[in-house]
């Protein structure tokens, strides 16, 4: 589903990715952790090209990411992305949010658009928001009206990006819930998080990251159990801490 | 004397020369906006030719007098072989309308290129990640979002605008001022005259910026 092979990147002198190896089946989950600075929002921010990379080759979903003439919008849309900060169009309400990409991008009318945004805030536990705007929404409404806005494209992979490290700790969990149903129903996601018990429940691997390589990708069990970088070690020692 | 008297006595120069003010008002505004609107996508465009158009046409416009891109409009066209209408009157005010859009386009554009680079880059990069292209990026996010917070430098502009349309009257376009002038030249009450042709634009000005108050509180509660 998707593959990395030998992915360089740099910004400007910086040399953020140092050769990413990485492939991923479909209904994976992989978590992706590491210190600030390692380059893990770079990579995810590769798969749908909103950082083009200088060298090696990325294969999503048969697509060639890496080759110029890629067709990014078909990319995207099979590809859903939630950011730290959720991002949610502050001009729109939480439906209109929703309905934006279907109906402009893979041609939705608007009542099937409104139907699918209808069931989407369900499934997210807020069938009460469609007409709110983001801003008298709670940050953990706001992530979830982002994540249903990501679903509505009905995409094949699923990227979030420390999704709850703007959210107060009630509202991680309404997140994390609706991450985990999600996993469960088998979307394909990377997912980059310091939520340990997330990983734990959902994931099927971890990748730790560190100065912009891959050092350590483990089946999720044994990389909490007995991880085999002492970075990594060092790591998880921090996190799990606080 | 009734002061303000005048203005009935010589109704077809004041209420003329009053809608014809508004008029080009109106259509100067509405160009300002289309061309003020693409010249700052130019200047924002990620094609580095269109932006030197979009910078040399904001130069232009903005440092070289109003006055004298009415002239040009309306006298140097015509030398070159471009008219807008055949008729003279239509000609000028026509030739009016397309100096207050092409001059007003200029302080339109560099208002909407910095509202278009105050959206959040989280935006772009949401909307761009769902699949819309560029352009339904532009439509949907980043140029609704760029309205809602230029209002008030863009009622500024319209306030100005509409003043502006006076310089009009020089190459002889019949509007307010215009008028205030004739009736000047035929009665000699020159404070009556000209205190009159204030009042009205005060009457196009006072509720232009309360409009636009107005509308900035709309904007505030939906964003
Ligand atoms: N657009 C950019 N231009 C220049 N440098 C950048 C850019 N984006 C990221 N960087 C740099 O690249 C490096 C990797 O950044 P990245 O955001 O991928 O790290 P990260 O692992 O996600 O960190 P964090 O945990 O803090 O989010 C950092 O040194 C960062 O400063
Ligand atoms: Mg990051």
């Amino acid at each position: 589903m998707i593959e990395f092979r030998d992915v360089h990147k740099h910004f400007g002198q910086l040399h953020v990715l140092r050769g990413i190896d990485l492939s991923l089946s479909e209904r994976e989950v992989v978590v992706v952790i590491g210190p600030s600075g390692s380059g893990k929002s770079t990579m995810i921010r590769t798969i749908n090209r909103l950082e083009p990379i200088d060298s090696g080759s990325l294969v999503v979903d048969g697509l060639r990411v890496h080759e110029k003439n890629v067709d990014v919008n078909r990319l995207r849309r099979d590809v859903g992305m939630v950011f730290q900060s959720f991002n949610l169009f502050p001009h729109l309400t939480a439906a209109e949010n929703i309905m934006l990409a279907p109906m402009r991008a893979r041609g939705l009318s608007r009542r099937e658009s409104r139907e699918r945004a209808e069931r989407l805030l369900a499934k997210v536990g807020i069938p009460e928001k469609a007409d709110v705007h983001p801003a008298r929404l709670s940050g953990g409404q706001q992530q979830r009206v982002a994540i249903a806005r990501a679903l509505a494209m009905e995409p094949k992979i699923m990227l979030f990006d420390e999704p709850t490290s703007a959210l107060d700790a009630e509202m991680i969990r309404e997140v994390l819930d609706v991450m985990r149903q999600l996993a469960s129903e088998g979307m394909t996601m990377v997912v980059i998080t310091h939520e340990v018990g997330f990983a734990r429940e959902a994931s099927n691997r971890v990748v730790f990251m560190d100065e912009g390589r891959i050092i350590e990708d483990s089946p999720t069990a044994t990389f909490f159990e007995r991880p085999r970088e002492e970075r990594a070690r060092q790591f998880l020692s921090k996190v799990i801490k606080h | 004397m009734i002061p303000g008297a005048i203005v009935f006595e010589f109704p077809k120069d004041f209420f003329g020369g009053l809608w014809v003010t508004v008029q080009i008002s109106a259509l100067g505004l509405a160009g300002a906006l289309i061309i003020g609107t693409g010249i700052a996508l130019l200047r924002v465009s990620p094609l580095r030719p269109l932006r030197w158009i979009g910078a040399a046409y904001v130069e232009f416009f903005r440092n070289t007098p109003l006055v004298v891109q009415l002239f040009f409009l309306f006298l140097g066209l015509p030398l070159i072989g471009f008219r807008f209408a055949s008729d003279t009157f239509d000609n000028i005010f026509r030739a009016a309308c397309v100096g207050m859009a092409l001059y007003h386009g200029a302080y339109v554009a560099e208002i909407v290129r910095g509202g278009l680079l105050g959206v959040d880059k989280g935006q772009i990069e949401a909307a761009r990640s769902l699949g819309l292209s560029y352009v339904q990026m532009l439509r949907f996010v980043q140029l609704p979002q760029t309205f809602r917070s230029i209002v008030p430098p863009l009622g500024n502009i319209a306030i100005a605008l509409v003043k502006n349309t006076s310089l009009a009257s020089t190459i002889g376009v019949a509007d307010l001022l215009f008028g205030a002038e004739v009736v000047e030249s035929r009665t000699f009450r020159a404070e009556e005259g000209f205190g009159a042709a204030t009042v009205l634009y005060l009457f196009l000005t006072g509720p232009l910026g309360f409009a636009v108050n107005a509308l900035e509180r709309r904007m505030l509660i939906a964003r």
